[in-house]
């Protein structure tokens, strides 16, 4: 069943290695464009259905966030959904002078709030009853979801958004006749959003917290980990944010951060189906070819400083043991980072790679393992080992176990066959990714995005085949050590206490 | 509208500036062109000993899956051994094949990077192959060699049971899967449906029990096949007449007789402990199954109750209150067995009771008066005009054809489907409701912390705490 919980934080832990689309193939098939206004469109034309995936890629994350606005690219991707000027609104003239009066009482609220003992708990709850009053007057102007019934009406499947470290995403798949209807709603949203229902959107971005984070431990083990991973780099804040965090957003600050980045220079488009790519570049610039440039994404300034030994933290949770490990490494784009791309296959990809038979086989320390990078690519990340025990063993064991295997890769060169192994997988995994549009404008969003160029894709095979087993002794010396490194472990508290 | 898109394409390669010009339209008032759309269809042969395969050749990619749909699954788990389909599933691709040791199965499979891949569901089981073409003929040998005769290997086996206990040890760590897991054991008590593997039934599965398994049930006579992709037909049906159509089953088949669910609605209240600032809320009850008449209104009733983004349960519980982040409802339709009604949501555990309230009473309203039309018309316009969806990838078609004959479908079901959903009326959504929803009878699992919630869960029922430590 396909359940619809849309805005979804991407959570990168099961988002396995890059692995590139069609390399001659793709280099043929895309058809690039550029607007005036700095839109980039990208496009594939495939007939194997009529119907046409198109997806918009932001390139700001929470990782352009100020520290007083952690939280508001994720919220600000929900409140995207909630209409513009001319949808969503029966009349937004009325509304609109309403919905500043909610925004000037949020804030009188917010500032009482932010007094923290010291807050006059009953002006608190006036304001709290006084805003609740105004968002149910204000709701008689709204038509709830309308660009949500626009799509559904029309077919539209798989209409979702999400926000990760690097970028914001927002996609829908369509019958390939209402491409216009997209154009039409995408543009509008571009141009013309307003943030209502905000207050209660907030709530729910709360319980999405909730669900995902503080009720689930091994998730709750994630977060703690990636936070302590860095200490100057705002990688390691969660991007839905801390629970004070979110409850520290407003109105005021979405609407800034939308205003400064969400504009067409700052945009990647994909189209990928049954399409015209001439037709195509002529209705996006019909409906996108006025909107003005905003200011350009900056580089995040801050750098994480060289980790001087190694981190331990630990969570006490109500579920069995889990074990994380990550070492700091380079960014996307960096030729490190390909031969990472190669010692996570080695160790983490399928039943032969050297974690699985040795931990999961062999010696049954653990039920799984693997391997990725996190928790984002734009800037330096971790390369990250996850792991859950078997019991009796620990994760003690575990660790010593995944720790001998890096050493492995320190002293001997791996072998040809590996190598050859991941560049024969590389080869599949370049037609499979062709074979469905949503994956497609996926890769080809992401890439333009995060490594600069769709093209890192159809280059990435014959980078790869150039690395040597030295190179990867070079890097497994060089990035795996103790000072380098992140160790994070879930340790079972039941009611009776922590056990380890 | 075609002809305009068609001449400003044309345009566009010479001078953008003369289409900036054209007028967006309204989204509300949009109109469309016609879209051509028929339902691709397969091809159905018989091999020499009758096993059907559906094919779909398809050459944009040179890759080609496979598949095989047996007639099997955990409902015909022995007593006192459950859990032995899902294992017999998972060993036998990873317990190797007469001729392959596993590690030397797994070796050459991923030197290739071709897959074959196995797992038992509850009344169906599937094995698949996905391979590119150049390396077809030696991955369909190993595909069959896994279907026919599979090692089981025993050392294998001993890490998937111990991995199984594992699962089970970890099994109430996520409270979501608590919830799931809890209301599918109280709508299916006493139903093989309804019963979960435990230590000990994980624990008196032997290699033989495999082995017996493995013979009942795949067998040439209780499979279907499907292959999609980059193939040419006359290689591919020689290859399959030789190495699955040659087989000859030892006997008659006989699938063991299962009884259908026993359709009774009656009320529990479950309560799991679990110290968590967020409460999950599963309730439910049994369905119907894909051969009751209302199929068709329960579709359009689903998406209006709690299967959209604007479904009711939706607009109140999540965009109106802000009680949740995930709210729904759904008919399981079932195939072979009745299948269910359940609805789910998380909300903070101080506003626990207020939301079970808020989902029955949203959940008993839509029997209480016939939806609007508006609501009616969305929700049919949506289930038609997304229907082509089901139908964007070679191996999805002829997976679907498969399964429609798999379990005995009409022939005409697909062809027929939006004309059937076109067909209900208001007054049908209605009569489904009133049959098919019991409000009174909900099973309702609620797991969370109980001195957190607004209310006690004896409000709801006599409550029956589970032990799920």
């Amino acid at each position: 069943m396909t359940r619809f919980t849309r805005c979804t934080v991407v959570f990168l832990l099961l988002f396995i290695t890059v692995l590139p689309v069609g390399a001659a193939n793709l280099e043929d098939k895309v058809v690039e464009h550029t607007f005036k206004n700095g839109l980039k469109l990208l496009m594939v034309e495939r007939h194997s259905s009529p119907t046409v995936s198109a997806w918009i890629r932001f390139k700001v994350g929470s990782v352009h966030e100020r520290s007083d606005e952690r939280g508001i690219a994720h919220l600000l991707e929900h409140m995207l959904f909630k209409g513009t000027k001319t949808l969503g609104t029966k009349n937004y003239a009325v509304e609109a002078p309403l919905l500043e009066k909610i925004e000037q009482t949020a804030q009188q609220m917010l500032a009482e709030e932010a007094k923290g003992s010291g807050a006059d708990k009953a002006k608190r709850a006036a304001l709290q009853a006084e805003l609740a009053k105004l968002e149910k007057q204000a709701e008689q102007y709204v038509i709830k979801d309308e660009f949500f019934d626009l799509y559904a009406r029309n077919g539209g499947s798989g209409y979702n958004a999400f926000t990760s470290r690097d970028g914001t995403t927002y996609l829908i798949s369509l019958p390939a006749n209402k491409l216009e209807l997209w154009a039409a709603i995408e543009s509008d949203r571009m141009k013309n959003p307003v943030l209502r229902e905000f207050y209660t959107e907030r709530s729910v971005v709360m319980e999405e917290r909730r669900r995902s984070y503080d009720a689930e431990p091994s998730a709750k083990l994630w977060e703690t980990f990636i936070a302590a991973a860095y200490q100057t780099h705002p990688y390691g804040q969660p991007t839905i944010g801390w629970t004070s965090d979110i409850r520290q957003l407003s109105r005021t600050k979405a609407e800034s951060f939308l205003k400064r980045y969400y504009a067409p220079n700052n945009a990647i488009i994909a189209v990928v189906g049954d399409i015209k790519p001439a037709e195509t570049i002529a209705l996006v610039e019909r409906y996108f070819g006025d909107i003005k440039p905003g200011t350009p994404v900056p580089q995040v300034a801050a750098q994480e400083e060289p980790q001087q030994g190694e981190r331990r933290v630990e969570l006490l949770g109500d579920a069995e043991p889990e074990l994380v490990i990550g070492f700091h490494k380079t960014a996307i784009g960096s030729p490190d980072d390909e031969v990472f791309d190669l010692i996570s296959s080695i160790l983490g990809q399928g039943r032969t790679s050297r974690l699985y038979r040795t931990l999961v086989l062999e010696k049954q320390l653990a039920t799984q393992v693997s391997t990725f990078d996190a928790p984002g690519n734009r800037y330096p990340n971790l390369f990250v080992l996850y792991a859950s025990p078997r019991a009796p063993h620990t994760a003690a064991e575990v660790e010593q176990a995944l720790l001998a295997e890096l050493e492995r890769l320190k002293n001997e060169p791996v072998s040809q066959r590996e190598l050859q192994q991941i560049l024969n997988q590389l080869e599949f995994e370049e037609a499979r990714r062709m074979g469905t549009n949503g994956g497609l404008a996926r890769n080809l969003t992401e890439y333009e995005a995060i490594a600069g160029s769709w093209r890192y894709l159809t280059s990435y095979r014959a980078k790869v085949a150039k690395i040597t087993p030295a190179d990867i002794q070079r890097v497994a010396q060089q990035y795996f050590t103790r000072e380098n490194r992140i160790v994070g472990t879930l340790v079972t508290k039941k009611s009776g206490g922590a056990k380890k | 509208m075609k002809i305009r898109l068609f001449l400003t394409g044309l345009i566009s390669i010479f001078c953008l500036s003369v289409v900036y010009a054209a007028e967006p339209a309204n989204p509300r008032s949009m109109t469309f062109p016609t879209l051509q759309f028929s339902i691709p269809k397969s091809e159905r042969v018989l091999l020499k000993n009758g096993t059907p395969v559906y094919l779909l050749q398809d050459r944009e990619l040179p890759m080609v899956t496979v598949s095989a749909l047996i007639r099997t699954g955990s409902v015909y788990d022995q007593i006192g051994k459950s859990g032995l389909a899902a294992l017999t599933g998972s060993q036998l691709r990873g317990g190797g094949t007469r001729n392959l040791v596993p590690a030397d199965l797994d070796r050459e499979l991923e030197f290739m990077a071709s897959s074959v891949e196995s797992s038992f569901g509850a009344d169906l089981g599937s094995i698949s192959l996905t391979s590119l073409t150049k390396n077809l003929d030696r991955t369909l040998q190993i595909f069959s060699d896994v279907l026919f005769r599979p090692r089981f290997d025993e050392k294998r086996l001993e890490v998937a049971k111990r991995q199984a206990l594992e699962m089970i040890r970890r099994q109430n760590d996520d409270p979501k899967e608590v919830g799931d897991r809890e209301l599918q054991k109280a709508l299916y008590a006493g139903h093989p449906l309804g019963s979960m593997p435990t230590a000990a039934t994980i624990s008196a599965i032997k290699q033989g029990d495999l082995q017996s398994f493995h013979q009942r049930f795949v067998r040439p006579d209780n499979m279907i096949l499907t292959v999609a992709g980059d193939f040419d037909r006359t290689n591919i049906l020689a290859a399959l007449n030789r190495l699955i159509g040659e087989v000859k089953p030892e006997g008659r088949l006989q699938l063991p007789e299962v009884s259908q669910v026993k359709l009774q609605f009656a009320p529990a209240v479950l309560y799991a402990p679990k110290q968590v600032n967020q409460t999950v809320i599963r309730l439910g009850h049994l369905g119907i199954t894909k051969d009751d008449p209302d199929l068709y209104a329960i579709r359009v009733l689903d998406f209006i109750l709690g299967g959209s983004f604007t479904s009711r349960l939706m607009m109140e519980i999540r965009t109106n209150q802000g009680l949740a982040y995930n709210v729904g409802s759904h008919f399981d339709v079932g195939r072979r067995f009745i299948g269910s009604f359940s609805a789910e949501t998380e909300t903070r555990a101080e506003a626990t009771a207020k939301t079970i309230g808020l989902m029955t009473s949203i959940i008993a309203g839509i029997r209480k008066g016939p939806v609007t039309e508006q609501e009616l018309k969305l929700a049919k316009d949506s289930i038609i005009n997304s229907f082509l969806f089901g139908f964007t990838t070679p191996a999805s078609i002829v997976t679907q054809q498969a399964r429609l004959e798999f379990y005995g479908y009409q022939p005409e079901y697909l062809d027929r489907y939006r004309e059937r959903i076109a067909a209900v009326t208001r007054e049908d959504v209605l009569r489904a409701a009133q049959k098919h929803l019991h409000p009174d009878a909900f099973k309702l699992v609620v797991v969370g912390d109980q001195k957190a919630f607004d209310k006690p869960l004896a409000t709801f029922g006599t409550v029956t705490t589970l032990a799920i430590q």
